[in-house]
């Protein structure tokens, strides 16, 4: 039996995109990002993103990953941030990194890996402080 | 007649300009004001802010019988005259030039590689740093016990004499000496005057020169110097190379922060150490998450640029004489310098002579006249 190709193509979709919100309820994030059948969503603590001022990124990862690291860099100048965040695991898929900081004015580049079921995704974010 | 009037008027109210500056650039001005920022006491430091520990730490501050040979005080090298800088290169055993203590109660890090996080850790620092004051915890707590008058000052600002164990009695002295050089705040400036008008769309006072605008333009824009001096104080208060040479001489090396992120780690006396007055380390985030990084090698501290008129020479080492050579530094930018990881945002500026008597012309105006420091009374008559 031979798969029709739009029913297969919207499957695949669902499979594929599911947004983090879907899966966490009440979870209301600044910006949602998607990739390799994981989606993860970030707010940041305090809002928005201070310039030179360490803070904390409030992620939910959907489906529940079995790891997940963030990092930051500027791709313009060639260099990251100067503090190595730390993540704390809050279950279901929810984490609070923290001691982040944005030392210089200008373009970051937010970077998400993630380890989940289907395997390793990474994503990105962009972002302006000033 | 009345709107001509008007008109005229306006015209001589309206801002002497010597160039506009666009919204975003005017926003930028906007955040590096107002001075000073707020003042909170260090959570670290249980007598930050308290006038007897102000005292006493003035008392300590001039105190030459804390030096390891009796005869050397903080006052040696951090002189009122010369904004408690020294106006000296680095030299002999001291590889970096002696930063003012103007305003370094907004400092992230301290020392020009950021091995502390603290006012009263840096403070301890150069009393045991045998190239410095070469004194130790026993000596001081020593002289502290045995001094009726410092006694007694110790006894005011901690509400106890000092105590049989020295390290306890020595940091306690830091945390004293700390909370005066929290004291030590630079007033308001020319340029701070010109922002102030700015917002309010006021002519520009006097002070602030059409060259001084001029410069303040470059700093905003072509030079992009605010990418690293930004805010009230003109600092990130991070750590960048910026092509000063790291090779001292043959055989040595200073590494900058790459050596401060070590010996912090290595320090007890830290914002997460037994030390703090901060049960919570509320303000531990930076230290509990700085990296070491390979890049770190030949970092310095990024200074404020206020009072730069007072503390040449300039640069971690003291190598550049005059406001000018520093300005030159940037307009002539070595990238060969730069170490491997150097950043890519560093590239000679190529600026003209006016431009550099502009950017010239624009630090010197963050700069105030240094207030009178009188001669304090007696932190205790105790009678002999």
């Amino acid at each position: 039996m031979r798969w029709p190709v739009l029913p297969a193509a919207l499957l695949l979709l669902l499979m594929f995109a599911v947004p983090a919100w879907a899966c966490l309820p009440g979870f209301e994030a600044a910006t949602t990002l998607t990739g390799n059948g994981q989606s993860l969503s970030f707010r940041s603590d305090p809002a928005p993103m201070p310039l030179g001022k360490p803070f904390a990124l409030e992620i939910a990862v959907c489906p529940p990953p079995r790891g997940l690291a963030v990092d930051a860099h500027m791709p313009a100048h060639r260099h990251g941030m100067n503090y190595r965040p730390s993540i704390r695991d809050l279950g279901g898929g929810r984490y609070r990194a923290e001691g982040l900081m944005l030392h210089m004015p200008g373009a970051w580049e937010f970077v998400f890996d993630i380890e989940g079921g289907a395997g390793r995704a990474r994503l990105t974010s962009a972002y302006t402080v000033r | 007649m009345k709107r001509l009037l008007l008109l005229l008027l306006c015209l001589l109210v309206q801002p002497a300009w010597a160039i506009d500056f666009s919204a975003d650039e005017r926003a930028l001005i906007e955040s590096f004001g107002p001075w000073p920022p707020p003042m909170q006491p260090d959570p670290s430091n249980r007598v930050s802010g308290r006038a007897e520990a102000i005292a006493f730490g003035r008392a300590l501050f001039f105190e030459q019988r804390l030096g390891g040979d009796g005869k050397q005080s903080c006052a040696d090298c951090h002189l009122p005259a010369k904004a408690w800088s020294d106006g000296k290169p680095g030299t002999g055993g001291l590889l970096r030039n002696t930063p003012s203590l103007l305003d370094i109660r907004w400092n992230r890090w301290f020392g020009w590689d950021g091995a502390q996080d603290t006012l009263w850790a840096q403070s301890l620092r150069p009393l045991l740093d045998p190239v410095e004051m070469n004194s130790s915890l026993a000596a001081i707590a020593g002289l502290l016990r045995k001094d009726a008058t410092l006694a007694c000052g110790y006894r005011q600002a901690f509400g106890t004499a000092p105590e049989a164990d020295d390290e306890r009695v020595a940091v306690n002295a830091a945390k004293a000496l700390a909370a005066f050089q929290e004291t030590l705040i630079s007033a308001p400036t020319p340029f701070d005057g010109f922002r102030t008008a700015m917002a309010a769309n006021q002519p520009v006072p006097a002070e602030f020169s059409a060259e001084a605008q001029r410069g303040l333009k470059l700093f905003v824009g072509e030079g992009q110097c605010a990418v690293c001096h930004f805010g009230p104080g003109f600092t990130n208060r991070e750590f960048h190379d910026i092509g000063i040479p790291y090779a001292v001489r043959p055989g040595l090396v200073d590494p900058g922060r790459h050596l401060g992120i070590r010996r912090l780690r290595d320090s007890h006396y830290t914002l997460l150490g037994p030390f703090s007055d901060d049960p919570a380390r509320s303000t531990g985030t930076e230290t509990r998450h700085v990296d070491l990084l390979h890049r770190n090698w030949g970092e310095f501290r990024v200074p404020s640029l206020r009072n730069l008129a007072h503390t040449a020479p300039y640069m971690h080492n003291g190598s550049l004489a005059t406001l000018r050579d520093a300005v030159r530094h940037y307009s002539e930018l070595n990238e060969e310098r730069l170490h491997a990881d150097g950043e890519k945002l560093l590239r000679p500026l190529n600026l003209s002579d006016t431009q550099i008597d502009a950017l010239v012309a624009f630090l010197l105006s963050l700069s105030a006249a240094l207030p009178d420091f009188p001669e304090a009374e007696p932190v205790c008559r105790v009678k002999p």
